[in-house]
């Protein structure tokens, strides 16, 4: 008896908190975002970062303006077909306002119809293909640069800095790394090299000695490999150490995991490049209490979560805008993202779009793997910011 | 033609490493098939549980800095922990999963083996994440230490893959061939209930043949480990993939066949990634399949048997 009392107590303390929710959420409009990233799967640490980053930018805003949005994680595996599923869920939702993400290009191109049908307005920190914002869907935005900056950053720098005359290029057969990879052998062939040999890989493959082989019977000097999975870069610049061949490893913004690509390649991956679409900003002076707070919760942090969070930021204040003018819908957001005019985010640089949804002045960075950090090459960018030369490296 | 014949060393190495590890693997699908006529789709899973058991019994034994104590026994330690962890875990899923459904249409034990691909999957992605994990082999075996023959250079690393997955292989074919538990195996894949009546324990007999598959799955994984060193919970889909083809090729139920056809599988791979190209490589292996199945209905090693009514 005493025992089913008990249990009726428990059962009115579950219940009253319940009901009593409900009450409040009637009164104020819910509000929520959708975050797709690649949550698990094989490029779950990259996922994790931008997830981390996006639930930060959450935090921050609810505590800055005294709102609840509620941030509704959503994973796409880095696969577009599972993407396409979780959009139709995020779409269903009346609730969302507005999705930050997807994080790879092919997610995007294969959830961009039904994102611009549902006019629900999607900013992505990641995704970089140039096609997707051209190709006339006006619910994307991204807050980084494109592979149309990218891959000729990339391939000038291969010839010119590094004194390449023969590439050797892999690609993992996403539209993300077959876009770059093409747009870095174009500007590589420019300066008068040579590409001695074009391969694929899928993102679940092991075994890349067998393309060391190739790549050390055509000369090869460097390997350009733009992949997603950062532990693949790794397993390459095993491959190559193992079989004591003289290739220098060059991937793209995919490769900036610390641990995938570094720790992941015990020290064979030394002295390799990447090129990245956000500078490390451990070493922004502006933004060093935000890392500081970043690492007490949530560890350390490479360069793909910080754009995510400058995304997410991006999007919750045009959701205020839109709120303020009276004008709550999805697309009333998506007009006051596209007038977004921040003077300054924690990438360092200020964040406006162009008629596509690109963002207007944003560079690439190339960074080269020294011990367990990317150190950033000075001469890859112009727009040096304010750098705090004693600041500690990413680790 | 010339790189070619240069190369041709190194890419039997590269081939032959690629193919012990899809012989092994290989090796479990044929034993089960061969015995129940069931395809054991969660045979990748078990090999990619045992990558994992490598990879932790390697955590525990690598002090964090300073020296690192009997490498080669850590070598062994992590591969009869794994033989034996996936050889237990073989037999809990027949146990769990295809005994209930022995005598059911074969398509059941079929769904029943996907589904326990899928919950082995799950069930790592949910307790230790989809995070990549990377074995330390460097700090096991030196990166440098390799035998060097003219452009070709043979790793440790790679040498105690061969060698392993050879040895392993003997001593199966000695169990089957010598031992009155092979002979009893042999005996129930011809016919399981004559068998019976002959006073072999069927029960028995299949236990220990998902017990000696599995093992060899985990010592797969291990060497996997080893040498490709990046291990995650999907691993075991492509793996198993490959061993099943090799399995095929190789005339599924016979043993020498499922290790001809792994490392046939290994190198034609291999050679299709400087033939052809690495985008090609899968179809190329699938092709050679396709072709030696018309030629060679049964695989090129399987017997002619009648169909079981």
């Amino acid at each position: 008896m005493k025992f089913r009392k008990s249990l009726i107590g428990v059962l009115a303390l579950a219940v009253v908190p319940m009901a009593f929710n409900s009450v409040v959420f009637a009164q104020t409009p819910t509000i929520k975002i959708g975050i797709m990233a690649p949550i698990t799967g094989p490029a779950a640490s990259i996922g994790t970062e931008q997830l981390n980053w996006a639930k930060m930018a959450v935090d921050d805003f609810n505590a800055a303006n005294g709102w609840n949005v509620e941030a509704v994680e959503s994973d796409t595996e880095l696969d577009a077909a599972k993407a396409v599923t979780a959009a139709e869920s995020l779409i269903a939702d009346a609730d969302i306002y507005g999705v930050v993400g997807p994080a790879g290009s092919q997610e995007v191109e294969a959830t961009g119809p039904k994102f611009k049908e549902a006019r629900l307005t999607t900013i992505s920190g990641s995704a970089t293909r140039p096609s997707l914002t051209t190709s006339g869907n006006d619910t994307f935005f991204r807050v980084v640069p494109t592979d149309d900056a990218q891959g000729p950053t990339d391939g000038n720098f291969i010839a010119n800095e590094l004194g390449a005359t023969k590439l050797f290029i892999i690609d993992d057969q996403t539209s993300y790394a077959a876009g770059l990879a093409d747009a870095a052998s174009a500007a590589f062939e420019a300066t008068g090299g040579t590409i001695v040999g074009r391969e694929s890989v899928k993102q679940d493959d092991q075994d890349f000695s067998t393309l060391v082989t190739k790549a050390v019977g055509a000369g090869a000097e460097v390997i350009f490999f733009p992949g997603q999975i950062a532990s693949q870069g790794a397993l390459l610049a095993k491959a190559i150490l193992e079989q004591g061949a003289d290739i220098t490893v060059f991937g793209a913004d995919g490769f900036q995991s610390v641990d995938d690509f570094i720790k992941g390649s015990a020290g064979a991956a030394e002295g390799a490049y990447v090129s990245a679409f956000a500078p490390d900003i451990h070493k922004l002076e502006s933004s060093a209490d935000m890392v500081k707070r970043y690492t007490e919760k949530y560890g350390e942090f490479g360069t793909f979560g910080p754009p995510t969070y400058a995304a997410t930021t991006v999007l919750l204040e045009a959701i205020k805008r839109a709120s303020d003018a009276g004008n709550l819908t999805r697309e009333g957001v998506r007009d006051e993202v596209a007038k977004t005019d921040q003077a300054s985010s924690v990438l360092g640089n200020a964040i406006a779009f162009d008629e596509n949804g690109d963002v207007k002045n944003a560079a690439f960075y190339i960074f080269q793997v020294v011990g367990d950090n990317f150190e950033l090459i000075p001469s890859s960018s112009d727009e040096m910011m304010e750098m705090t030369p004693e600041a500690t490296p990413s680790s | 033609m010339d790189v070619f014949l240069q190369q041709l060393p190194q890419l039997l190495i590269n081939g032959l490493t690629l193919g012990a590890v899809y012989a092994l693997i290989a090796l479990g699908y044929s034993m089960v098939y061969g015995v129940l006529q069931l395809l054991n789709f969660a045979h990748g899973d078990v090999y990619m549980i045992g990558a994992f058991i490598g990879y932790f019994v390697m955590v525990a034994f690598l002090p964090p800095d300073g020296p690192i104590i009997a490498p080669v026994l850590i070598i062994i330690f992590m591969m009869l922990l794994a033989m034996l962890g996936c050889g237990v875990l073989g037999v809990v899923i027949e146990q769990f999963a295809y005994r209930p459904l022995r005598n059911a249409p074969r398509i059941a034990p079929l769904i029943s083996a996907l589904g326990v691909s899928f919950f082995i999957q799950n069930a790592v992605q949910l307790t230790l994440t989809a995070k990549f994990r990377n074995y330390e082999t460097e700090k096991l075996i030196a990166p440098g230490l390799a035998f060097d023959f003219g452009n070709a250079r043979l790793s440790v690393t790679r040498a105690l893959v061969i060698v392993t997955a050879i040895v392993l292989m003997i001593i199966l074919q000695y169990l089957i061939r010598r031992t009155k538990l092979g002979k009893a195996m042999r005996a129930v894949a011809i016919d399981r209930e004559a068998a019976a009546m002959m006073g072999v324990n069927v029960d028995q007999v299949i236990v220990f043949t998902f017990f000696i598959g599995s093992a060899l799955a985990g010592a797969a994984g291990v060497l996997t480990g080893i040498v490709f060193t990046r291990i995650y919970h999907f691993m075991g889909f492509s793996a198993g993939l490959k061993g099943f083809t090799a399995a095929v090729l190789g005339g599924i139920g016979n043993i020498p066949g499922a290790m001809l056809g792994g490392f046939i599988l290994g190198l034609t791979e291999t050679f299709a990634v400087v033939f052809i190209s690495s985008t090609y490589k899968d179809i190329v292996a699938f092709i050679v399949l396709i072709i030696v199945l018309l030629l060679r209905p049964r695989g090129l090693l399987g017997a002619r048997i009648a169909q079981k009514v």
